[in-house]
């Protein structure tokens, strides 16, 4: 019945001449996606193409004269600074990954055991989690700034002199620098993981759970061999997520550290930013940003390649 | 409650406390600095309530006409963002989610792969052609890139809400003689505007915390949105002044947090809706 009425209107309609013209072209999806495809081939499309035409150039911001060469390369990737440029983006991708799914899914398996037993207040903690994750970047550098200063008004040393205890310089010492980057885009980002691992719990049949206990399984166990493995799908995409934010994020670490103390805190975002609008090298970070962008499209093709073997 | 009952609740109480703990903490800790006096500030103390707590920095931050400026400006800038992101987005979800034809799993795909790119990327080539055609410095320009940022996700939702309306309705106005085009704009539009607007809400509270795009195109004071207005106020009064950049750092996280609070179910559901269900 359903699939009659579908019908209907395409054979009344392609019938004749002009009026079944007019019909083709008003359900051809090229007109639909137009706009859409207007907005995105300007903005990122042409821009993506443009960025490795550029890296492949000797390209500047000053000059507007340019040759194509590989040189661009060469000197980026035998650049003494390059190493530690993936120190940093290394330790905060992957500090933030491993802190946000495991702070995560401590908050998701918290949340669902309150919400289950009907808790009251369960739902105001839920909603403060989420608020930091709303928060503008660059709200969440200056909290963090403003907690982690060694002036007198730092939260965290204040703390530690409560205790006695001597304060740790968080954002001026090169060594301590990134993992307080780290720890403040955990802060900002374990909503997100919150959210992906809580709908992956809600996956997962209260069934099983019964059926465990009835078999005598402890709460360890049923959570080692139900809830960790029926996860799985929802903390690989997870891990993906956190990875292209944490390795995109520039409005954090921007405001916070500013790359420093020296380079210390330069991710591959500042890295390819301070190329341009400071040495004014648009070639060289334009490489940068190559390299940002093969990252960005293995972790897609990953989450692609997940998300078709959950279907 | 039974014995066992609340054997179980008190673990639950203890981890919900160092949630909140973590959590909660750093923004009390910034509201406490944006109240405080600026003698308080220089007492190293670990106090959330100061001993003599002034709204004295909100008046000062809201009496400065540069920073009524940066609040505008992230008014404007994201408000026309949302809408030419919404205005591109909704012909391109409704064929997503009506029509049929090739590729189209795959080109869906596609537009949420553009949201893995980082904006840095995009905006290293961006600012010079967007110089050369004299669109840096402008709000227009930027408005376009903010559109462009938040077309994909603009594009999910709104096809999750074009998903939700009856298919019947547009065939029979079909049937009776509409195009595709005029059912659309006739019918499932007006039926599909909540979608609408919370999709409107959503792009409009991501340009509010956009920093990147203004940060690259816009320099003149008078142009700054409120995002990249706080950055300058942070340099300009760590040290000095710092319960002014508190103060003016909850004026900035305010508006988006009281949006949430009340579009939380929704902003939610958009923003893992393409994460998880596909």
């Amino acid at each position: 019945m359903t699939s009659a009425v579908k019908q209907g209107p395409r054979h009344q309609r392609s019938g004749g001449g002009r009026r079944g013209w007019r019909f083709d072209l008003d359900r051809h999806p090229v007109w639909w996606l137009f706009p859409l495809a207007l907005l995105l081939t300007a903005f990122y499309l042409y821009p993506v193409l443009e960025v490795v035409r550029t890296s492949f150039t000797d390209a500047t911001l000053l000059n507007s004269a340019y040759s194509y060469t590989l040189a661009s390369y060469r000197s980026v990737l035998a650049d003494s600074a390059l190493p530690q440029i993936w120190l940093a983006t290394v330790i905060f991708v992957a500090g933030s990954v491993i802190g946000q799914t495991t702070l995560g899914l401590l908050i998701a398996l918290t949340l669902e055991a309150g919400f289950r037993r009907r808790l009251p207040g369960v739902r105001t903690v839920q909603v403060v989690v989420l608020a930091t994750w709303i928060i503008p970047g660059v709200a969440s550098a200056i909290i963090w700034q403003l907690l982690l200063s060694e002036a007198n008004f730092g939260f965290f040393n204040a703390m530690l002199g409560l205790f006695s205890l001597s304060p740790v310089p968080w954002l001026s010492d090169a060594k301590v620098a990134i993992w307080s980057a780290t720890l403040a885009n955990i802060w900002r980002g374990t909503a997100l993981s919150m959210i992906l691992l809580y709908a992956g719990l809600k996956t997962i049949s209260p069934g099983l759970y019964e059926a465990a206990a009835v078999d005598g399984a402890t709460a360890l166990q049923a959570f080692r061999y139900i809830t960790l493995p029926r996860l799985r799908p929802a903390l690989l995409i997870n891990a993906v997520i956190v990875s292209v934010f944490s390795l995109n994020t520039f409005e954090l670490v921007m405001p916070l550290t500013g790359g420093g103390p020296g380079r210390s805190t330069e991710v591959l975002a500042l890295a390819a930013y301070n190329a341009v609008f400071h040495d004014f090298n648009l070639a060289q970070g334009s490489v940068l940003a190559v390299l940002m962008l093969l990252l960005n499209l293995a972790f897609t093709a990953v989450y692609w390649l997940t998300s078709r073997g959950l279907r | 409650m039974n014995s066992r009952a609340r054997n179980e609740a008190i673990p639950i109480y203890l981890a919900l406390a160092l949630i909140l703990l973590f959590f909660a903490l750093p923004l009390f800790w910034l509201l406490s600095l944006s109240i405080r006096t600026p003698a308080e500030i220089l007492i190293a103390e670990v106090r959330i309530v100061p001993h003599s707590p002034t709204l004295q920095n909100f008046v000062e931050v809201l009496g400065n006409q540069q920073f009524l400026g940066y609040l505008w400006n992230g008014v404007t800038l994201s408000v026309v963002g949302a809408a030419c992101a919404c205005v591109a987005a909704a012909p391109a979800s409704y064929a997503f989610s009506r029509l049929k034809f090739p590729g189209k799993t795959q080109l869906l795909f596609a537009v949420l792969g553009f949201q893995m790119i980082s904006p840095l990327v995009i905006m290293l080539p961006l600012y010079r052609y967007m110089h050369a055609l004299g669109l840096t410095e402008s709000h227009l320009g930027a408005a376009l890139v903010y559109a462009a940022v938040a077309a994909p996700i603009a594009t999910w939702t709104l096809k999750g809400s074009f998903d939700a309306i009856p298919e019947e309705l547009e065939e029979a106005a079909m049937i009776d003689g509409c195009t595709r085009s005029q059912a659309f704009l006739r019918i499932t539009l007006p039926i599909g505007l909540p979608g609408l607007a919370s999709t409107f809400i959503l792009t409009t509270m991501l340009g509010w915390s956009q920093f990147i795009v203004p940060f690259i195109l816009l320099s003149q004071p008078d142009m700054l949105p409120i995002s990249v207005g706080i950055f300058n106020f942070l340099g300009a009064y760590t040290g000095s002044a710092t319960q002014l950049v508190a103060a003016a750092s909850v004026l900035s996280l305010l508006p988006a947090v009281v949006i949430f609070l009340f579009f939380q179910k929704f902003v939610v559901g958009a923003l893992t809706a393409g994460a998880l269900k596909e």
